[in-house]
Parts: structure tokens; sequence; C-alpha cells
């Protein structure tokens, strides 16, 4: 009795200071779930009768419960990145998004709204206010026309702002969706609706998805690159580009925009390629045991990643020198080698796009145009920020155009949420600047590139641009017509977690925009 | 089944020597008055039979219980043979014991069940094929509880007739079940969800609820009728037709239902169909009841459509503003995969595609899960991608679709292989060191659909062969001889991209 009591509690202790074993066991109790038991005892009792029988049936006989259907997406431990063909023939091969943190207003970008124009200074009907939830407006606020002339570009004639000169040669190239709906109106759960699918924190980003899906072309470099304009870090911080309860090797590698685009890749003075190579193998050769002993496959995925750092030495220092580009280039769109600005970072894409990195994921900052200081003040600070993306973004879709590759590229551009037709009014007072409160209720993305209808406009919303009246597009329903275009049922990139097959549309039933389809 | 009867032989001293007029009334009472009450339902049947009005909700509450009643006198009859059968083994001689219960019971049920079924078909405005037959199959399978019954109580020995009306009774219910179930639950619930593999075992086709079908190039039959028929005809067409309206073709639809026309041409405001699906989903006349309104754009083509005069021959395009039917586009259906398909087509490379990719990872893998197509990315090796490198491809040349050969050390003495590829749909050249004479060499590649030749020193001498590639729509000419506006083919104007 003493005798195994004393044992029982080495083995606690042996348990305790071996962290990753106690691990492993807790994750492994933590995904065991009453789903699975109730499967087990009906699937168990079925199987052992199957068993019995198995030999007077057709030859293969499934285990109870096992979907046929569901797609395979394990590889070799070694090579998590390696690529996997999508479930059905692609037209998009990857993903350029180009997320605008904070919320540009629609209202002086894309939406024109010359009924809004009229009612410009007066009250905001009531009919507005009713049962909505406002950041900042209170009271009766004042309706606020487009701070910016608009005009019909292209051969498609879509209505576009004069504070985007140089996007406006690319419209016939751009497919707007002007319905888009969130039901987040704060910004931080709001960019995690958008690039994980759900509000909380802990969930998969949609580049995570993809590189989990399909892998990546390149692997000497990342399948999810993040660079960011300098500024401020997204509100959603660096969950946005988190692999959630994905493996962590398919999380966003965010690059350093300036200087060494990731830290520390260089090789010390005095350690050579070579002797960096031997230390390597002597890691692994470790870190095998390690992964015999507890069977812990984060330890694969740390073998992995100084594999690839290792690879990295060499293209990724490459892939980032926009210095290589001519003059010519860097004249198209704007960008200046050694500074952290959305210029290089859309020059920086094209170079990954052409690598063939799978997703690469732009962030800009200052979009939220509240009015309550000149930086983020519709007719001062936005400005700036027009100015800062409308260059390089119109120089990004026409390189990737010439070169072909718009075509299995897609380019996503957008922010979170939209902007009140309303204009802000923080504690009731009119402000000093003049700015937009929060709209989930409506707000404008748009498309470029692979498998998309170019120079069209998707849903509508009123004559205010303050609801959609006609063809609304969830958060989801973008998500499930990407990975439509990717080449995915939203519903087979999955991934089992907590006894759920945990996928990025989440459970809400989402529908593939198919109007937009090419 | 001549069997004695055993409940009958344990009461042989009271029932078989003495027949007691007294008791013989007793015994049968009970057996009229089950008779008399399913020939008042009869009689209500036949003289209310459901009409497709909605009544008082007295009638519609009552009548909700059949479904819940309704098992009970299924499940008891559905003993009875079982009781029987097992029965005939010693062991379980004592089984027959109760039949006679369990009969009378199933007997009272299925009275009961009649009665409420009578109420909810009567109040809950149901009328067409598929009420009648339901409910006359409950009639007659009451009728046959009853006889049973009456056949195992009073009958001393149990002959065959027995055995028929029982076997009749089964399959009866087996019927009626199934015509309620199509009732409550579409008509065709039980192979909805079929999975393809039994389906095309069984050959069971994939039915749906369809209207009459209208001409194509009309409005009524393009724009209106369809919507009818994803929304309405469920409850408004040829299996029920609630409200006695069918809206599965243009004179059922004009004829309209209890209360008169639902349509009046050129006066939306008067037409009821358009007053209902109009109003809100809270409203107790909203259409489609307990489902989803319609969308905003169907409802604008059928207010577009009475405006215009409801009429069943106007053109398509005849109505002006009419939403413009993107929004009608099929919902995405995702194609299954069926590996066993995928491992035959691709069984005959399957071996050698694996012997490349452990030659050259990463460069070669297949289109997608669903085909044997591959797509080789060249691109990846970059310069150290070269000639020799390419001819170990020339084997599988038929099967890929997609090869790019960007920023890669091929040369013209590749221009062979890439013309083996005839199925290719996408060629990339980008920042290679090709020339004419390589392109001049592609006029087998009758798939393409995308050539890039970015970056590279072709001329406009390869334009005239260019023009002749059938299914070109993108050549990706910039930054090579090639200028814009100048000296360009018919054929390529608009495919040309710099």
């Amino acid at each position: 009795m003493s005798h195994s009591k004393a044992r029982s509690r080495t083995l606690t202790e042996l348990e305790i200071r071996s962290g990753s074993a106690g691990e492993v066991a807790f994750e492994f109790l933590q995904a065991r779930t009453r789903r699975h038991f109730l499967r087990s005892l009906g699937g168990g009792l079925g199987t052992l009768f199957l068993g019995t029988m198995a030999s007077k049936f057709a030859p293969s006989v499934k285990a109870a419960g096992a979907d046929t259907t569901a797609l395979d997406f394990s590889r070799d431990a070694s090579t998590p990145l390696s690529e996997l063909p999508p479930q059905f023939p692609a037209k998009v091969r990857r993903v350029i998004y180009l997320h605008m943190a904070g919320a540009p207003s629609q209202l002086e970008l894309f939406e024109h709204k010359p009924e809004l124009k009229k009612l410009d200074g007066q009250d905001c009907p009531a009919s507005f206010l009713a049962g909505k939830r406002f950041a900042f407006i209170s009271g009766v606020p004042k309706l606020l026309a487009s701070q910016y002339a608009f005009h019909q570009a292209g051969q498609s004639g879509q209505w576009i702002s004069d504070r985007l000169p140089h996007l406006d040669k690319c419209v016939d190239d751009i497919c707007f969706i002007k319905s888009m709906r969130t039901d987040q109106f704060n910004h931080a759960p709001a960019q995690l609706l958008v690039q994980t699918g759900n509000p909380r924190l802990g969930y998969p980003s949609f580049g995570s998805w993809v590189v989990y899906g399909l892998g990546t072309e390149n692997q000497n470099l990342p399948g999810f690159i993040v660079l960011l304009s300098g500024g401020k870090t997204p509100d959603g911080g660096k969950q946005l580009w988190s692999s959630g309860f994905l493996p962590s090797v398919y999380q966003g590698v965010q690059c350093r925009s300036h200087g060494e685009p990731v830290l520390y890749l260089d090789n010390p003075p005095g350690v050579s390629r070579s002797l960096r190579r031997s230390m390597l193998d002597t890691i692994g050769e470790i870190d095998q045991q390690t992964y015999a002993t507890f069977g812990n496959p984060e330890t694969v995925t740390r073998i992995a990643q100084y594999e690839m750092a290792f690879r990295m030495q060499m293209d990724a220092t490459d892939a980032m020198d926009i210095r290589k580009e001519p003059a010519s280039v860097h004249a198209r769109y704007g960008s200046k080698p050694g500074e952290a600005t959305f210029a290089n970072n859309c020059l920086v894409a094209r170079r990954l796009a052409e690598r063939g990195v799978r997703f690469i994921q732009l962030y800009h900052w200052g979009w939220d145009s509240h009015g309550a200081d000149a930086k983020e003040a519709l007719n001062l600070g936005f400005n700036d920020r027009c100015r800062e993306v409308d260059q390089p973004t119109a120089a990004l879709l026409s390189d990737l155009k010439s070169r072909g590759l718009l075509e299995d590229t897609l380019v996503v551009w957008g922010g979170e949420f939209g902007r009140t037709p309303m204009r802000e009014n923080r504690g009731g007072q009119e402000m000093k600047y003049v700015g937009r409160d929060h709209n989930p209720g409506a707000f404008t993305i748009w498309l470029a590139g692979g498998g998309v209808k170019a120079g069209i406009s998707h849903g509508e919303t009123d004559e205010m641009g303050y609801e959609i009246v006609k063809d609304p597009v969830e958060i989801r329903d973008l998500h499930a017509t990407m990975l439509y275009l990717l080449g995915f049922d939203h519903h087979k990139l999955n991934f089992r977690f907590q006894g759920l097959e945990q996928k990025l549309t989440s459970v809400k039933p989402a529908r593939v925009v198919a109007e937009i389809l090419a | 089944m001549n069997l004695p009867n055993q409940a009958s032989r344990q009461g042989s001293d009271v029932s078989a020597t003495a027949p007691n007029r007294e008791g013989m009334l007793n015994q049968f009472r009970s057996a009229f008055v089950m008779l008399g009450c399913m020939l008042v339902v009869i009689l209500l049947v036949v003289l209310l039979p459901p009409d497709g009005n909605e009544r008082a909700d007295w009638l519609q509450f009552i009548g909700r219980f059949h479904p819940l009643v309704v098992h009970f006198p299924i499940a008891l009859f559905l003993l009875v043979p079982i009781l029987e059968l097992v029965g005939r083994r010693d062991r379980f001689a004592y089984l027959r014991l109760s039949v006679n219960f369990v009969l009378g019971l199933a007997t009272l049920g299925a009275t009961a069940a009649l009665i409420l079924g009578w109420c909810l078909a009567r109040s809950g405005g149901y009328s067409g094929r598929l009420i009648t037959q339901h409910m006359w199959g409950g009639v007659v399978l009451s009728i046959i509880c009853w006889v049973c019954w009456l056949m195992r109580t009073r009958q001393r020995e149990l002959g065959t007739a027995y055995a028929v009306v029982l076997a009749l009774g089964v399959a009866l219910v087996t019927w009626t079940g199934y015509r309620g179930a199509q009732l409550s639950l579409g008509p065709n619930h039980l192979t909805e969800h079929m999975p393809p593999v039994l389906r095309t075992l069984l050959r069971v086709e994939p039915g749906r609820a369809t209207a009459v079908t209208a001409d194509p190039n009309t409005f009524y039959g393009a724009r209106i009728q369809p919507i009818l028929s994803a929304r309405c005809i469920t409850c408004h067409g040829e299996d029920k037709h609630k409200g006695s309206l069918r809206l599965d073709s243009y004179r059922a639809l004009m004829r309209g239902g209890k209360d008169g026309p639902i349509i009046q041409a050129e006066n939306t405001q008067a037409s009821e169909l358009f007053r209902r699906i109009t109003l809100p989903a809270s409203h107790d006349d909203f259409m489609p009841k307990g489902k989803q309104p319609l969308s905003a754009e169907q409802m604008k083509l059928i207010e577009l459509w009475i405006a215009a005069g409801a009429s069943e021959t106007l053109a398509v395009n005849a109505v002006k503003n009419a939403p413009s039917g993107s929004a009608m586009a099929a919902e995405m259906t995702f194609h299954e995969v069926d590996p066993t398909t995928v491992t035959k087509l691709r069984s005959p490379i399957a071996a050698l595609v694996s012997q490349l990719q452990e030659q050259f990872p990463n460069i070669l893998d297949y289109d997608s899960r669903s085909s044997a197509d591959l797509r080789l990315n060249g691109s990846i090796l970059g310069s150290r991608f070269r000639d020799g490198d390419l001819e170990a491809f020339a084997p599988i040349a038929e099967q890929i679709v997609v090869a790019d050969l960007s920023r890669t050390a091929i040369t013209d003495h590749s221009a062979a292989i890439m013309a083996r590829m005839k199925r290719l749909r996408v060629l990339r050249l980008m920042d290679t060191h090709l020339t004419d004479a390589t392109l001049l060499r592609l006029d087998s590649l009758n798939q393409l659909e995308s050539l890039d030749v970015y970056g590279t020193p072709i001329t406009p001498t390869v334009l005239p062969a260019i023009a002749k590639l059938p299914r070109l729509s993108h050549f990706y000419a910039g930054q090579t001889g090639i200028q814009p506006g100048k000296s360009v083919p018919e054929d390529l104007v608009g495919k040309l991209v710099f």
C-alpha cells in the first residue's frame, strides 16, 4: 500500500517536472469530449457487430461514423508546409489582402449618394437611430454629405471619388461589394471577424487556413507573410494572423518593413553556413528524441521552423530587398527603400507573389475617421491615408496584371466595417473636425483578380448609404466565396478541435456569392 | 393460422357450452360502440371533406394532436403479427394471451387518431391528392383494426381470413404512414438525403417539387414561375393545395383560391398575392407562412409583372427596370470528390508522378484533388531549372494543364516539349531567354487560354502565329519587342496585355 502510494507520488512529480508530457496528456483530455464518449459507445457496439458480419458484406466495411468524403490534410511531419492540391480546380492560387485598419469611409471613396448631399447638415431622421448602438454618436446627429466629389470612371462607369486618382484607372479590373455587413462595431472584434471568421480570440486567421489547406509553393519562404506599414499595429493585434488551434507552423510570419525583414536571420560574425548547418542537425536530432518520447506536434513545428529559417537566410533577404527594383518601378509605386510604408509593402507583395508565397497580408492604419483630431479627420488625415494607399495599390494591380499574375491572384481591399452617413457628434457637441462614426450595417470591400467579375458592383445601400437594400454579403459569405475561388467547399476545409469540425466560416450558414464569380 | 384461440379456450366453460344471449350482447356492445364511432367519422369524412379552408381554433388545436396520437395505434397494430408469430412457439405461447388486449387498444387508438386526423385535415387548410389518400387509408385501416379485433375475440378457430386481413392491415399501415410523412416532411423526404452512392445503385432520381413548365422566353416563364416553384408550391402545388390555391401553373395562379382571384392585373395593391408576400413576417396573413420572406428582388419582379398586366405571354425583356437576374444566380454546388474514381484516373501516371515529385520536390502536383491534371511550376527553382530538367517531364507532358517556367534557364531547345503539352491552359514564360523560335512552335496548343512572355526578347513576328491559337484570351507581352497598337492582328485585339 505504502509502496504504491510512493510510486504514484513520484509519477506525479515526474509529470510536473516534465511539463510537455503533462501538456500532451492535458491536451488529449481536452480534446476528448462527451461527443467522443457517446460516439465510441454507439460506434463501438456497432463495429463489434459489423466486425462479426464483415465477411458477409462488401469487402471494405468502414468504421461507423467515419466521414468518407473528409479531406486529408496530413503531411510528413518534417514538411508541414508542402503543397496540397485544392479540392477542385481553382481559379486563384494566392491572395494579397490589403486590410485598411480603422475602417475607411465608403462614403468618401466608393459610395456616391446624391440624396445625402441634398440633406447635408439636416437633423438625422429618428428612424435611423431607433434601436441602434453607436460608438460615439449621441443625441440627434446631423447628416453629412460626402466631403469629396465623385465621378464615373473606366469603361464600366463605376463611381469613385477624386481621392483615388490612380485607382481610378483600375476600376475596370475591380469588383466592388457595396453591401458588406458585419455584426461587430468595435475595431478589434470586427478585425478579428474579418480575419479569423470569429470576433473572439483563439481562431485561426484566413491566411492560416489557406496555408493549412494548400501549403505553399516556395518552401524557402513562409507561406503566410504579414507586413505592417509603420504607424499603429491594428487593434486586433497579432491575433489577426495567429494560427489559433491549427498547428502553429501555419501562423502568419510578420516581417519587418524596414531594415532586415526578419531579425537575426543573418549568421552572427564567425559562424559559417556549414557550421550553422551542423548545429541545426544536432538540435534536430535532440528534438527528434524529444518528439519520440512525448509526441508533442509542436516539437515538429519547432524543427520545421529552424529548417525554414535556414533556407530563408538566402531567399527572404532577396525577396524583401526592393533596392533591386529599377527606379521606374519605384516611381510607379511611390516607394522609397528603407522606409516603413504601404508603398514599399505593395512592391514587396508583388515580389512575394512572384516567388510563390501563398498569402500576403498588408495592414495599413489610421482610417478611423471620427474627426476627434486632425489626424483622423475626414477633411485632413483622411487625405493623407488616401495618398498613402492610392498610388501603390493601383501600381500593384497593374503590375500583377501586366505580368499575368492577376489571373490567379486574388487582391482584396477593405476595412472591418463602414462609417455612418451622420456626422459624429461626440458628447452631443459639434466637433472641430469632420468625422463619421462606425457603421457595421454597410460597408464596401473590393476584390480584383482570378475568378472574379471585373468592373462590376455587387449589392446596394439605401440613398443615404446607411443600410443595405440589396444583396447583403456577410463576412462569412465573403470567406466562403474566397475559399471557393481557392478551390474549396468551405465546409470541407476543416480541422477537428474540441469535438467539432471547426471551419473558417464558423457555424452559421455561409453562402458563396455566385453573382460575382466570373 | 389454424391454431385454437387460446383466449377463448381458457374461458371455454362459459362461452363454449352455454351461449348466453345477454352475454353475447354485452360482448358485442363495445364492438358496436366502436363501429358507431367509426361510422360517424366516415360520415364526417364524406360529408365534410378537407377543402383547403382554415377553420376554428378549437378544431385545429385538437387536430394538431393527430401526429402525436397516431403513432400509438401504428405501433400497437404492428405488434399484433409479431405476438401472433412468436407466440406460435411453445416457449412464447403466453404472448398470444395479450393479443386481444393489444388489438383492442389499437382499434381504440386508430379511431381516436382518425377523429383527430379529420379535425386537422378539415381545419388546417389541407386539400389535394396526398391528404385524400392518407385520409382514406386511415379510414380503411380503422375498419381493418376493428374487423381483426372482432375476428380475434369472437372466433374460436383463427382462419386464413384473419391472417389475410392482418397482412392487409400491415401493408396499409405502411402505405398510410408513408403518405402522412410525405404530408408533413415533404413528398420525397425518404430519398432527399440519400447518399449519391445509394442513389445510383437504386436508380433514384433526385426528385424535386416541380411546376408545369412555362415558356422560358416569356417574363412569366423565365422570372415569375421560378420564384413560385422555389418558394410556394410545396404548400400550393400538386400535392397540397392550402387555401384551395395552386401556384404550379399560370392558369391555376390566375384562378386563385377559396377567396377568389389573388392577382388583379395592373393593380399591385389590390392583388392579394402581392399584399401577402410583402407583409411583415409576423402578420397572420404573411406568406410563405413560417418561412423566410421572399427576397427584395423577387418581390420587385412580382410587382413589376403584375403592374405590367400579369400576362402569360409578355416577352422576357419587355419589362423595364427588372432586376438584372444576376441575383437569381444558382447557389453554388460543390462537387463531391470520389476518391476511387480519381485514383483510377491517376493510375496510368501515378507512379511516374510520385517519382518526379521525389526528384523535383514542390514543382509538380495535381491541379486538384478531383482530377489527374497536373501543374508544373519550374519558376520556384529559378535559374536552377534547365532544359534537361524539363526533359524529365516529357512522359507526362499531355497531363500538364498549367506550366509556369518563368525565370528559369530554359532555352529554345525546350520548345519541342512545350509543344507536346497539348492540354495546356496556361503557359508562363516570364523573364526567360526564349525567343520567337519557341513561340512559333506552339501552334499545337489548341487549349491554351493564357500565354505570358513578359520580359522576353519576343518580337512582333510571332503575332500572326499567336493569333491562330483558338482558345487564347490573354497574351501578356509587356517588356518585349511588341509595342501596344502597332501591327496587331485583328484576332489579338483585346487579348494583348501590356
